[in-house]
C-alpha cells in the first residue's frame, strides 16, 4: 500500500511562485515547497560550475558544510547542510542538463536548480518539495528552509559575480 | 610564415614555454618532449595558423593541449605533497649528499627562500584540477589575458574566469594555512629549514625580512600576499635562475616520491 502511495504524492507539482531574492514556503497537508529566484550578474556557465563542482561548494556556500561525490547525472552525493550538521543527506542526482537544470533528491524530496540565460546575465531558480504520506508527522519537526535559500542565493549570487568581474 | 621566421619566433618564447610546461609536468623529461612535440607540431600546421591569436597564444595553445593529454592519464599530487616529499628525503641521505655536491660543483645552486617559495608553489600547484592549474600558471605567471586563454584552452571566457577564480582561492587558503612565512600559524617551515642548510652562516630571519611578501604579512590581506607569491614566481625561472641546478635536483627527487606515494596510494 505504502509504495502505491508515495509516488502520487512525489509527483505532485509545484505551484509556488518564487519571488527575487526572498524565499517563500508554500505548506500543504501533505507537503512543503520552499522556493526563491534571482537575477545574477553572471554567465550560466559560470553558476553552473559553481553548483555543479561539490569539492568546492562548502568555500563559497555558507549553508553547505561538505558535498562528497561528484555531481554527475545518475550519481549520489553526500551532503550536510549547515541547517543540521549532524545528519548527512544521501542524494541521487536525478536530472544534469549543463547550464539550465540540475534536480537532487531522495525518497522525500527533490531539490530543483534552474538557470535561464538572459544575455550577460542568469535567472536563478531553486525550489524544494519534501512531502508523502507521513509527512504531517514530522512535519514540525523540520527547521524552515527560508533562510537558508536567501542564503545560499546571496552566497551563490555574490560569488558568480565576483567571478564574473574578473579581469 | 616561412619556417625560418617562425623558428625565430619560437627560440624567443621557448624559455617562457619551459618553465610553462615544466611548472605542469614537473619533469625535466617530460618538458623536453612536450617542447620537441610542440615545435613538431607548430610546424608541421604552420599554414593554418591565420594570426587570429597572436604566435605565442597559438605556441602555447599547442603545448596546453599536449600538456593536458599527459596529465589527463596520470593523479593530482596531494596538497600535503611537500610534506611527504620531506619525509622521504629525510629518510634518504643520499640526497642530501647529491644536493650538496651540487652546491659545491655547480655555479646554479646558489639558494635562496624565494627559490624554494617558487619550488612549493610549483608542487602544491600540481594538485589542483588540470584547469585551474593551467589557467592560474597563463594568467599569474605568463600573464596572458582571460581571451587568450579560453583559446588556448579552447573554452570560454566565463569558465577562464572560473577556473582562475576556484584555483586562485584554493591556492590562497592552502598557502594561508600552511606557509610560515605569511602566518605565524602556518605550519610549513621548509624554506628556512633549507636556507639554515645550504646558507648556514646567513640569519634565516634577516633573509626572511628581504622578501616583500613577509613584510606585508602583518597586513593580513591574502589576495594581496598571493599577488605577491606571483611576483616571487615571475621572478624565478625554473630553467635558469641562480639556483635551478639545485632545485631541478630537488623536484626530480620529489616527482620519483610522488609517483611512488601515487603508485602506493591507488585504489
Amino acid at each position: 500500500m505504502r509504495s502505491l502511495i508515495i509516488p502520487i504524492f512525489i509527483m505532485t507539482v509545484s505551484t509556488v511562485k518564487a519571488q527575487h531574492g526572498k524565499a517563500v514556503t508554500e505548506k500543504k497537508t501533505f507537503s512543503r515547497t520552499t522556493a526563491i529566484t534571482q537575477v545574477i550578474h553572471a554567465d550560466p556557465s559560470i553558476v553552473w560550475s559553481l553548483l555543479t563542482n561539490a569539492n568546492d561548494f562548502a568555500r563559497w556556500n555558507s549553508t553547505v558544510v561538505s558535498i562528497v561525490g561528484e555531481i554527475k547525472q545518475g550519481n549520489k552525493i553526500e551532503l550536510v547542510s549547515s541547517l543540521d550538521s549532524t545528519r548527512t543527506f544521501k542524494l541521487k542526482i536525478l536530472e544534469f542538463q549543463p547550464n539550465e537544470k540540475l534536480v537532487w533528491g531522495d525518497a522525500l524530496g527533490k531539490r530543483i536548480y534552474t538557470l535561464t540565460n538572459q544575455g550577460k546575465n542568469t535567472l536563478f531558480t531553486m525550489s524544494e518539495r519534501i512531502g508523502g504520506p507521513m509527512f504531517p508527522l514530522f512535519a514540525g519537526k523540520i527547521p524552515s528552509f527560508d533562510a537558508s535559500f536567501q542564503q545560499f542565493t546571496n552566497d551563490l549570487k555574490a560569488e558568480a559575480e565576483t567571478i564574473a568581474q574578473t579581469k | 610564415m616561412t619556417i625560418e621566421e617562425f623558428t625565430t619566433e619560437f627560440e624567443s618564447i621557448r624559455p617562457q614555454l619551459k618553465s610553462f610546461v615544466l611548472r605542469m609536468t614537473a619533469s625535466v623529461q617530460d618538458t623536453e618532449d612536450v617542447i620537441q612535440d610542440v615545435w613538431i607540431k607548430a610546424t608541421n600546421s604552420l599554414t593554418t595558423f591565420r594570426a587570429d591569436s597572436s604566435l605565442k597564444t597559438w605556441v602555447f595553445s599547442i603545448a596546453g593541449n599536449l600538456v593536458i593529454d599527459m596529465l589527463r592519464k596520470q593523479k593530482r599530487w596531494p596538497e600535503e605533497v611537500t610534506d611527504i616529499c620531506k619525509e622521504a628525503a629525510m629518510q634518504n641521505p643520499a640526497h642530501f649528499q647529491e644536493a650538496m655536491a651540487i652546491v659545491q660543483t655547480s655555479e646554479y645552486a646558489k639558494f635562496e627562500i624565494k627559490e624554494h617559495i617558487a619550488f612549493c608553489f610549483l608542487c602544491i600547484a600540481k594538485s589542483l584540477p588540470i584547469e585551474q592549474h593551467l589557467c592560474l600558471l597563463l594568467k599569474e605567471i605568463h600573464d596572458f589575458k582571460i581571451k587568450e586563454i579560453a583559446v588556448i584552452l579552447k573554452t570560454t571566457a566565463p569558465l577562464v574566469k572560473y577556473h582562475l577564480h576556484t584555483g586562485r582561492q584554493k591556492m590562497i587558503e592552502l598557502f594561508h594555512g600552511r606557509c610560515a612565512l605569511i602566518n605565524k600559524e602556518g605550519v610549513c617551515h621548509q624554506c628556512t629549514e633549507i636556507n639554515g642548510i645550504f646558507n648556514p652562516g646567513q640569519s634565516a630571519e634577516e633573509a626572511k625580512q628581504k622578501l616583500k611578501m613577509v613584510k606585508e604579512s602583518e597586513k593580513g590581506d591574502k589576495q594581496h600576499l598571493f599577488d605577491l607569491r606571483m611576483e616571487v614566481l615571475q621572478e624565478i625561472d625554473p630553467f635558469s635562475s641562480s639556483a635551478h641546478e639545485l632545485q631541478l635536483h630537488h623536484l626530480e627527487h620529489n616527482r620519483r616520491v610522488m609517483n611512488k606515494y601515487l603508485e602506493n596510494n591507488s585504489e
